[in-house]
């Protein structure tokens, strides 16, 4: 048993660890660093999206209200009562649950179209950036900074250096990859795996729509929202800019482009979206800011039409096809469990 | 204090009337491809953008922009259904969906980077002036605008209940596997459809630049205002439609007279959430 | 039959706008038997089909199941109390494999442990070996067909509701299905309502039949009555006559 478990996470386990060691060669270069730490950030965020988008087949929109709703909750409790980010970050993942709670509820009722969904939370982005922007006592249209770093630094989660957020998103993503696989191979994937694919089918098989998609989204909302506590001590400031359509329509699509309900799917789209889209910003620069998201669109729009699956399929057929070549047939087997 | 409120609420009924033209695309193509664009509220505002070219290249006037905007949208439609939206109806819903929010973003990358973020607004219109009826004055503008907007809602909803193309639009609505069975072809249908819905927003654009600017994010407001118009509807209504477009535009120049201008999103917002847990079918949808 | 009924429907109403889908259908599905659905096309029975599964929800009347009142009820608890069904209009998983789909409705009364099992015994059942490696959408009407079926299954119904499941089935595929659905009857004691088109199935199967026309019931009874009775025979030849393949 022992042995079947290490083989099966071998691929899994030997892939994150080549990761963690990446800083070691690139620390010295600011500018890779943010690079990696960003892709794994949105890493993060797209495979969470994964379970309620991927899998349950809701087009959510919401992720930059989630991320905000997380960064607020944790900086204003550091900056008012001094409570660390450690602790913040949670509480900021269930303020966001408890929210998605709100439109998910009335939203995911029998019959009502998954469209409404799809619309109240893209809007929900908008409407709380505005709350936040009037709000003046915790947001208000300029920056507060969080206090924090020098010695304070581990209690504020306020570090100098990008490394050490570098390896706490790599747990994250670690741990919402392993979450991903579980789901997908247990009842609650299986049923979200049904709804997506067709509602009325998958209720009368006996699954719960609105249990289950309420289930789905609470564990997303979470993960981003603690996230969003994370992207407040990264960015060392609160702005109601956080609230962004942006960030939301961008986990969507590398959530898609990657391949929907496939686990490792959105990880790679972060790693080629991401740097293509920092790539860009750095060729490009100020003039031609908006244009890194024109190009997304056309890259959501042409995998959306000539490769449905998003790109992981693709991907996982060279991997096979390399395997194969270096003879190593032993390794098949471990290579589909890593799907 | 009374004199405002009423006058706010004129100022909402006409705006509300233009609103109810912009979603009135938004549901025609809902109620028969079951798709809504989310990119709806960016082609009113590439509608403005354009109108706002037109009336300063050929020095026109807003609202006589449309006879140029709306085949250009009319064939705009056209193009991004056949290149676009009609090789996803066979996909999952979501699919289908994320692909109207990147053409969305599309849109709204294309219109900051072709006429930077700063607002557009046509220089004046013939159509100035205000009519005062005792305390209140109402813009001519607007009125205007929301007679045309009548107009054309009236004529759709004609077009719908006497032309074949309309049948054949509602016979697709009603069941695609019936509709194909009496002959209608339905990708054809599809097209006229969403392409009358991308023509209605040049009507709005024209209308609105008569008396608006138009900035790159202004299609999220548009978006925003006819999916709460489309809540509050419903599908199959279109007096249904009109008071929904009025109900939200009085909420709306009410909030702005009376509260924080910028809270005007909230107030729509909390009518699309509460409609949406109490009345999910809408005030008035039929389906 | 002195049983009381599994499935009982009282004066069931369902309109859409202003047409009446199904106008004031009494019926009952007695545990055991195989009963049969039949009537022209657009007679409104996949849209009693939908009211009794919990799908849309009847404008009037009253749906009792095992004694349980579920009129109203959401479908998956419907499921749960023992009632499953197929659909006409293929409602396949596209993007999943045959096993993948079975293994949805076995997760209805199976936990993590005994899924593999069930999922196992209804390939097997429904002769899906071959296939269950296959995604939905690289398969055929026929064997979508069946692998609803499967599905259906799998969630350990105790009645089951089968919409036009034999249709586009060639003769040989129709006799070994009849035999399937004998086989489910039999052995596993699973009460059964179907709508058919198919004639020969529906006289071989069923042992008690009701026949709906423009959403009444016309006539009730075993299939010698119901082949001879004389407003079946009009309401048949007044529409469209039933395919006999
Ligand atoms: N969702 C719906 N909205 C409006 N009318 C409907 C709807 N579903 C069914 N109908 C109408 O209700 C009537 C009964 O339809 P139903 O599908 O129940 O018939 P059926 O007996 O199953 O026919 P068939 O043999 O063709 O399957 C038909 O006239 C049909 O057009
Ligand atoms: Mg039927």
């Amino acid at each position: 048993m022992k042995q079947i478990l290490s083989t099966k996470y071998l691929p899994f386990i030997s892939i994150f660890s080549l990761i963690a060691l990446i800083p070691l060669v690139i620390s010295k270069d600011q500018y890779a660093m943010v690079l990696v730490t960003t892709v794994l950030l949105y890493a993060v965020l797209a495979s969470a999206w994964n379970i309620i988008g991927g899998m349950a087949g809701q087009l959510d929109l919401g992720a930059g209200a989630y991320i905000g709703l997380g960064a607020f909750t944790t900086g204003t409790l550091l900056t008012r009562w001094n409570i660390t980010p450690w602790i913040g970050m949670f509480i900021g993942g269930f303020v966001s649950v408890s929210f998605a709670i709100l439109i998910g509820l009335p939203l995911f009722r029998f019959k009502i179209k998954e469209l409404w969904y799809a619309l109240t939370s893209s809007a929900l982005v908008e409407v709380l950036r505005i709350v936040f922007l009037m709000w003046d006592e915790v947001g208000g249209p300029t920056e507060k900074y969080l206090p924090g770093g020098g010695d304070n630094a581990l209690y504020s989660l306020r570090f100098s250096t990008y490394i050490p957020y570098f390896y706490i998103i790599l747990i994250f993503l670690v741990i919402v990859i392993y979450l991903n696989h579980r789901i997908r191979n247990s009842k609650l994937g299986f049923s979200l795996l049904a709804l997506g694919e067709d509602e009325d089918a998958a209720e009368v098989l006996g699954v719960d729509a609105r249990g289950n998609k309420l289930k789905a989204l609470m564990i997303y909302s979470f993960i981003v929202g603690t996230v969003g506590g994370l992207y407040a001590c990264l960015y060392g400031f609160l702005h109601p800019s956080f609230f962004s359509t942006e960030i939301s329509t961008e986990v969507v699509i590398l959530g898609i482009v990657g391949g929907m309900g496939i686990t490792y799917g959105p990880f790679l789209a972060a790693i080629f979206l991401v740097s293509f889209r920092e790539y860009l910003r750095a060729a490009l620069g100020g003039e031609l800011a908006g244009l890194y998201l024109a190009v997304y669109a056309v890259v959501l729009i042409v995998v959306a039409l000539f490769q449905p699956r998003g790109i992981a399929p693709l991907f996982r057929r060279l991997f096979e096809k390399v395997i194969r070549s270096l003879g190593g047939r032993e390794h098949e087997s471990s290579a589909k469990a890593s799907s | 204090m009374l004199d405002m409120t009423v006058q706010s609420i004129i100022t909402g009924l006409m705006m509300g009337v233009i609103y109810a033209l912009i979603t009135l695309g938004i549901s025609i193509v809902f109620g028969v491809l079951n798709v809504v664009n989310f990119a709806h509220g960016d082609f009113v505002m590439f509608s403005m953008y354009l109108s706002y070219m037109i009336g300063t290249a050929l020095v026109w006037d807003a609202v006589q922009t449309p006879l140029i905007t709306i085949p250009v949208l009319f064939i705009f439609g056209f193009i991004v259904y056949y290149l676009i939206i009609d090789r996803t109806l066979r996909q999952m819903y979501v699919v289908q969906l994320a692909v109207t929010v990147g053409l969305q973003i599309f849109m709204r990358s294309m219109a900051l980077i072709i006429w930077k973020a700063q607002p557009r607004a046509l220089q004046y219109s013939i159509i100035q002036g205000n009519i005062q009826i005792g305390p209140y004055t109402i813009l001519t503008s607007r009125l205007v605008a929301a007679i045309i907007s009548l107009i054309f809602i009236a004529g759709i909803a004609w077009f719908l209940n006497k032309s074949w193309a309309g049948s054949a639009m509602r016979a697709a609505s009603d069941d695609l596997d019936m509709a194909s069975l009496v002959g209608v072809n339905y990708r054809r249908t599809y097209a006229l459809t969403f392409a009358i819905g991308s023509a209605l927003t040049a009507v709005a654009g024209g209308l609105l630049m008569s008396f608006q600017q138009t900035d790159p994010v202004g299609g999220i407001r548009f978006g925003f205002l006819s999916w709460c118009v489309l809540a509050l509807a419903g599908l199959g209504s279109i007096p249904g439609l009109i008071i929904s477009g009025m109900i939200v535009g009085v909420a709306e120049t009410v909030t702005i007279t009376f509260f924080d201008p910028r809270s005007r999103l909230l107030v729509i917002y909390g009518i699309f959430i509460l409609v949406l847990w109490f009345k999910p079918r809408g005030l008035f949808g039929r389906k | 039959m002195n049983h009381p009924p599994k499935l009982q429907v009282n004066n069931l109403t369902v309109n859409f706008g202003n047409l009446m889908a199904v106008n004031n259908v009494s019926l009952e599905v007695y545990p055991g038997e195989i009963a049969g659905l039949i009537g022209p096309n657009g007679a409104g029975k996949t849209t009693t089909f939908n009211a009794i599964t919990g799908l849309i929800i009847p404008s009037s009347g009253k749906v009792f199941f095992n004694g349980h009142d579920i009129t109203g009820m959401l479908p998956h608890k419907i499921c749960r109390l023992g009632m499953s069904r197929t659909f006409q209009v293929i409602k396949a998983f596209a993007h999943m494999t045959v096993e993948e789909t079975v293994r949805v409705g076995a997760y209805n009364r199976c936990n993590e442990k005994n899924v593999y099992k069930k999922v196992d015994q209804i390939i097997k059942l429904c002769d899906l070996a071959d296939l269950r490696d296959k995604l939905c959408s690289d398969l055929g009407l026929a064997i979508l067909r069946r692998v609803e079926l499967a599905r259906a299954l799998a969630t350990e119904p105790e009645m089951l509701l089968l919409d036009e499941t034999g249709a586009g089935l060639n003769q040989t595929e129709l006799l070994s299905f009849m035999d399937l659905l004998r086989k489910i009857n039999m052995e596993y004691s699973i009460t059964l309502l179907v709508v058919e088109h198919v004639m020969q199935m529906v006289m071989g199967v069923c042992s008690r039949i009701v026949v709906l026309d423009s959403g009444e019931v016309i006539a009730t009874g075993n299939p010698e009555s119901i082949s001879t009775n004389p407003k079946v025979i009009e309401a048949y030849l007044g529409k469209r006559v039933p395919q006999c393949y």
